[in-house]
């Protein structure tokens, strides 16, 4: 659970039903909340697991038909988390990046059209 | 909520992208420049492959430019596989063929990332891009050249001694 005191400073982005990414303005960062834990990524990691989790092949795991596990382990390079996830997993990460980066992409676009210009 | 991404870096995910993508169009270029300079000195044209060398040198200094470029805006510049490049060519006259087939796909490639920057009103990007595109008016010019040298003078006898040693001496000075 996430302590109260910390909620102030954090800015809902983006949730869906498993899980919810915040962004903290003063630290300049997003909190992941997923997959049971709540996990700190910096501009760079945070773009770099979206790299990771948007390259899985998800069509090709779902027709891959070998008896190999159905887990995807995450694992991004000078970062302190690593999920291990399964397909359902997956796809839901993968939901929840693509609308927080439609929500990032649309404050973007609205700090562009509204505060830029009465700068 | 603070725009953190704009605070990082300039260029948006998509431009940052086709950035990269022209960093490896560069970068096979002058793989592919060096390929013909190796081609046109084992087959006696020394002038030509001088030519060559001096071409890959250039396009791997656009490359960096645009390497540099993504990083100083707070970009991820990915240094590229380089795979693919034709080591032989069945005639002298298909060695300047390639290269300006080159040129034109990386003519096309920079106009197509200014129609990009363009709809995004990348402003800063299209500066950039303006010296890319002067570039390109010599880099087409210089093979469009040396490809004409094949039909003024043509490769019977020793026409095609007379073609190297000219390809040496194309330049473009234009000031326009």
């Amino acid at each position: 659970m996430i302590a109260t005191t910390e909620l102030t400073l954090w800015t809902d982005v983006f949730s869906t039903k498993t899980g919810a990414v915040y962004q903290c303005d003063t630290e300049r960062c997003w909190y992941v909340d997923f997959a049971g834990k709540v996990a700190r990524f910096d501009h760079r990691n945070f773009l770099k697991l979206r790299k990771a989790v948007y390259s899985i092949d998800i069509e090709q795991k779902l027709l891959n038909a070998t008896t190999d596990p159905d887990v995807e382990i995450i694992f991004i390079c000078a970062c302190d988390h690593c999920y291990v996830l399964s397909l359902a997993q997956i796809i839901s990460l993968k939901d929840l990046l693509e609308g927080t980066f439609v929500m990032l992409e649309l404050n973007h676009i609205i700090h562009d059209r509204l505060y830029s210009n009465s700068l | 909520m603070k725009d953190l991404l704009r605070i990082k870096s300039l260029l948006s995910s998509d431009i940052e992208a086709i950035l990269n993508q022209q960093v490896k169009k560069e970068a096979f270029s002058s793989s592919a420049y060096l390929a013909m300079a190796s081609w046109c000195n084992r087959n006696g044209y020394d002038f030509s492959s001088e030519y060559f060398f001096k071409q890959a040198e250039e396009e791997r200094q656009h490359q960096l430019k645009f390497y540099k470029y993504i990083l100083d805006m707070g970009g991820n510049a990915v240094s590229p596989e380089v795979t693919g490049i034709k080591q032989e060519y069945n005639s002298f006259r298909e060695v300047f063929e390639d290269a300006l087939d080159q040129e034109i796909s990386v003519t096309n490639a920079i106009k197509n990332i200014y129609a990009r920057c363009m709809k995004e009103q990348d402003f800063v990007t299209m500066e950039f891009l303006n010296w890319f595109l002067k570039e390109q008016r010599e880099e087409e010019y210089k093979a469009r050249r040396a490809l004409e040298l094949f039909e003024v003078i043509g490769e019977e006898g020793t026409g095609r001694w007379q073609i190297d040693k000219h390809v040496g001496q194309i330049k473009y000075d234009s000031e326009a």
